[in-house]
């Protein structure tokens, strides 16, 4: 073989070169997509969910079936709609782990309550400046991250222990309450036997799946979640839109935050801390929903009420308070690991 | 193991260092490699070369156990067959080690521990210390088999390039039984002067003269015909010719086989320039670059090709918006672009008319989990979708309209660009920037990595946005492609245009022009033009 070079190469190259051409074809096709199997991991939570009811209604049957049951699961979500939508946002165009949404939305909570009740402000201004000042903390940790490069984690886990400090402060450690009950219609007012910001909540997340799906800023925020390089050099402005999804993640925690002080009637800030493993939780457990391996809003929403029921109905036969870490926990751990799979099986 | 051992010693006189048969890899539809032969002799200096995409990599990291091969392969080591995937610590125990491009160094430890690193012994039984002075011993005596003078305890940082590699290739031969050993380096010398290398070399030669092997993967065609004794050619995913004697060859005949013949799928054709100016290029300073003006005709397709480094690259980058370059403007369509300003898109360049194909298709070019669709389009979504809605018609046309032109396969508008082969994600890539109708497309190694039948349909569609009057500017290393595609090709060295080859254009002239040897037919033209080019190299 060593001999015969040069010369001889070129023509075992060209050879070569069919055999390329006739061997590639079929190797196209392996594995075809099988479309039912993609059916069921698509909705394979929505079995799950359906299934869970099923045992807790059978277990329970004096406790669970109720409407007062389903009432509770899907009337006292709004926050968290709110803070995994906040979520949301960072983590679609690739900012990992913003871990400052739960303080961020406490600090807006803080201040709304504080300003109205120790300090006699009229309870609008006082919702108003809650949420510009929310705004403004996405603001600044979108310019730490984005224009500064700083690493997300450190960023938003340093703005987050400092805010609950801050919020601490501002309330003196005490839950403060006696916001005018007026105000409480902007959240609770009936409607169709559900609270308002249930439907608050459904709104978002129908808008924001919209955006995504449907909206050229939506499409680009995907590709900047999926490659910054790709985005760049396809003409998006990618550090806009970065920058844009911190402000408007603080946004969403501010108004969410005041949609619970009102539900309320004043908020404890030791609570903050509680938000963060179910929104962690119900943002990762939509992956494995709808659009499996891929942040999607809808499936978030349809997590958030999974999860909800499942510690409801454990809750109902008895448990303690416990329960609900080990449940968020659990399905974190679990939903993500499915999820990964699912996305590795599918490209 | 001891049977197959007692066997090639009876059979074979003449052992083998390293050898590799039919070893196969295939990532999902991708076959990445094929029957992959290779054997080094104990005590060979072994080149391996081949271009971006050929697989060499992934022999490498077959070779060191990060990729499973496909079943049915082998991989011995001194007649002694290696489990397969290789398990790091059997092919430590074999003697066969890596020095990665980058070195694989801690800068902010010091040298005896960066030798020893995942060599640590515990000396104490209980305390599980690592014994310094010990340490230190075996690393200075791994030193002086090599002939090189380390200070041991100097922090690797601050050590020179060379003093590096030799960090380096002593933890790689640390383990070698006396006239053992095979030593593979991935690109080491890339981060090299010119001096640096020369020391690096002789390392290298008394590691052989320990009776080691080394096979040596490099760019440096220059180098790997100065150094080694033999080498080994690869060529999309399969080894085009192996053993070659290096005194046989020469930096022409290796690129010649690493590029291959391809299938003449082309004809030249008659060039479609037009009179008119479609882009043009004015005091281009980037990177070694320093001051080039290029016109670029309506329908012309003009090529820049040159050494690693030369600075063809540099330009097609600034020109396309993906690099910053230190001065320029571009003008298309009567519009002034800055290649200087600092910016976060090329969005004013879209908008011009420009549009860049990156070489490196999945990390600058197309988001692999998102749809053929999404990708196609997303330069457009904005200025033709809706503010609030992208709208799904002109999407559905687009891709549409991409997939018949260039023979997309699967025509599955929907489907993850990442599940496609290598040649229809090119397509794909392609087709997102001429769905825009540019008037400038630049391109980066267009056909690089992909099958015959994809570099034909590629060539095709550049050519007929050519006959649309778009101006072309396609950077490559790819002579063959050049020779077939381009009315004028300008040959880059060290950031000056060296030659500019225009008419008739072949393969052998632009890899004669590209290495600066004298060329059979052309070369004595060519020269001339030269001198004159060199001053501000440029282009009419």
């Amino acid at each position: 073989m060593d001999t015969a070079r040069q010369e001889g190469s070129e023509v075992a190259v060209a050879a070569q070169g069919t055999g390329d051409a006739a061997a590639s074809p079929p190797a196209g096709r392996r594995r075809p997509t099988f479309f039912p199997t993609h059916l069921t991991a698509r909705f394979a939570i929505l079995g799950v969910w359906a299934a869970m009811i099923a045992v807790y209604a059978g277990t329970e049957p004096d406790l669970f079936p109720h409407t007062g049951t389903f009432q509770t699961i899907f009337g006292s979500q709004y926050a968290l709609v709110f803070m995994t939508m906040a979520l949301m946002c960072t983590i679609v165009v690739g900012e990992f782990v913003d871990l400052s949404v739960p303080a961020v939305f406490g600090f807006g909570a803080t201040i709304l309550p504080v300003l109205v009740v120790n300090h006699g402000w009229n309870v609008w201004p006082a919702a108003i400046l809650a949420v510009v000042a929310c705004v403004l903390v996405g603001a600044l940790n979108g310019f730490l991250v984005v224009k500064l490069h700083v690493n997300t984690i450190v960023v938003t886990l340093g703005m987050s222990t400092l805010l609950e400090g801050i919020s601490l402060w501002m309330s003196d450690l005490n839950t403060i309450s006696g916001l005018p009950s007026g105000f409480q219609r902007i959240a609770l007012l009936d409607v169709g036997g559900l609270p308002i910001s249930f439907y608050y909540g459904i709104i978002l997340v129908l808008g924001f799946g919209y955006l995504l799906a449907f909206t050229p800023l939506g499409r680009h925020m995907r590709f900047v979640g999926a490659s910054r390089e790709v985005s760049r050099l396809s003409g998006v402005r990618v550090d806009r839109i970065r920058f844009g999804s911190f402000v408007f993640a603080g946004l969403l925690s501010g108004v969410g935050a005041v949609i619970a002080v009102a539900a309320i009637g004043g908020y404890n800030p030791t609570t903050s801390d509680s938000y963060l493993l179910p929104t962690f939780a119900a943002v990762f457990l939509g992956t494995a929903i709808f659009e499996p391996g891929r942040f999607n809003p809808l499936g978030t929403l349809v997590g958030i009420y999974f999860l909800e029921t499942g510690i409801l109905g454990l809750q109902l036969l008895g448990l303690e308070a416990w329960v609900s870490q080990v449940f968020y926990g659990g399905v974190l751990v679990i939903a993500v690991t499915i999820s990964t799979l699912l996305h590795r099986r599918a490209t | 193991m001891s049977v197959s051992q007692a066997e090639a010693a009876g059979t074979g006189q003449q052992q083998h260092r390293l050898e590799v048969a039919s070893v196969y890899k295939t990532f999902g539809s991708a076959r990445v490699l094929r029957d992959i032969g290779l054997r080094i002799a104990p005590g060979e200096l072994h080149g391996l070369v081949g271009q971006n995409g050929c697989g060499k990599s992934t022999l490498v990291k077959i070779l060191t156990g990060i990729y499973t091969p496909d079943p049915g392969g082998a991989i011995t080591v001194d007649g002694r067959a290696l489990s397969l995937p290789v398990r790091p610590l059997e092919a430590r125990a074999a003697g066969l080690s890596v020095v990665h491009q980058n070195l694989g160094l801690v800068d902010d430890r010091t040298v005896w521990e960066n030798v020893r690193l995942g060599r640590f012994k515990a000396a104490g039984r209980f305390s599980r210390r690592i014994d310094g002075r010990a340490e230190r011993a075996a690393v200075e005596a791994v030193f002086a088999k090599l002939g090189a003078q380390v200070d041991v305890n100097e922090k690797v940082g601050e050590l020179s390039a060379e003093d590096r590699a030799a960090v380096a290739i002593a933890r790689a031969m640390q383990d070698h039984e006396p006239g053992g050993g095979l030593i593979i380096f991935d690109e080491s010398t890339r981060a090299m002067g010119k001096a640096a290398r020369g020391r690096f070399f002789a390392l290298v030669r008394s590691v052989i003269d320990g009776g080691a092997s080394v096979l040596m993967i490099s760019h440096q065609l220059e180098e790997v015909i100065g150094v080694t004794d033999r080498v080994t050619v690869m060529r999309d995913g399969q080894v085009v010719e192996t053993g070659i004697p290096a005194k046989e060859i020469d930096e022409a005949g290796l690129t010649r086989l690493m590029l291959g013949r391809h299938l003449v799928t082309h004809s030249r054709i008659d060039s479609h320039a037009q009179p008119e100016v479609a882009a043009e290029v004015r005091d281009l300073v980037v990177r070694s670059v320093n001051g080039l003006d290029l016109d670029v005709q309506k329908g012309e397709i003009v090529g820049l090709t040159g050494l690693v480094g030369s600075g063809a690259v540099a330009v097609a980058e600034a020109i396309g918006g993906a690099r910053e370059a230190r001065a320029g403007i571009l003008t298309v369509n009567g519009r002034n672009l800055t290649l200087k300003a600092r910016r976060g898109s090329t969005e004013e360049f879209i908008r011009a008319g420009v549009a860049f194909v990156a070489e490196r298709r999945l990390e600058q070019g197309l988001a692999a989990d998102l749809s053929v669709t999404q990708n196609l389009t997303l330069p457009r979504v904005r200025s033709r979708g809706g503010r609030f809605r992208t709208g799904g018609g002109w999407q559905a046309e687009e891709t549409a309209a991409m997939i018949r032109k260039l023979d997309i396969k699967p025509p599955d508008p929907h489907k993850a660009v990442g599940t496609l082969s290598g040649g229809n994600q090119q397509k794909v890539l392609l087709g997102k920037w001429l769905a825009g109708k540019p008037g400038l497309l630049v391109l980066h190694e267009p056909t690089q990595a992909v099958d015959v039948g994809a570099r034909h349909d590629i060539i095709d569609a550049i050519r007929e946005a050519a006959a649309g009057g778009c101006g072309v500017v396609i950077s490559s290393v790819d002579a063959a492609d050049l020779a077939v595609i381009c009315d004028r090709v300008l040959v880059f060295r060290d950031g000056a245009v060296t030659a500019e080859l225009s008419g008739d254009l072949t393969q052998d002239d632009i890899i004669h022009a590209t290495f600066g040897l004298p060329g059979e037919k052309a070369g004595a033209q060519q020269t001339a033009q030269d001198s004159e080019l060199d001053s501000k190299g440029v282009a009419r």
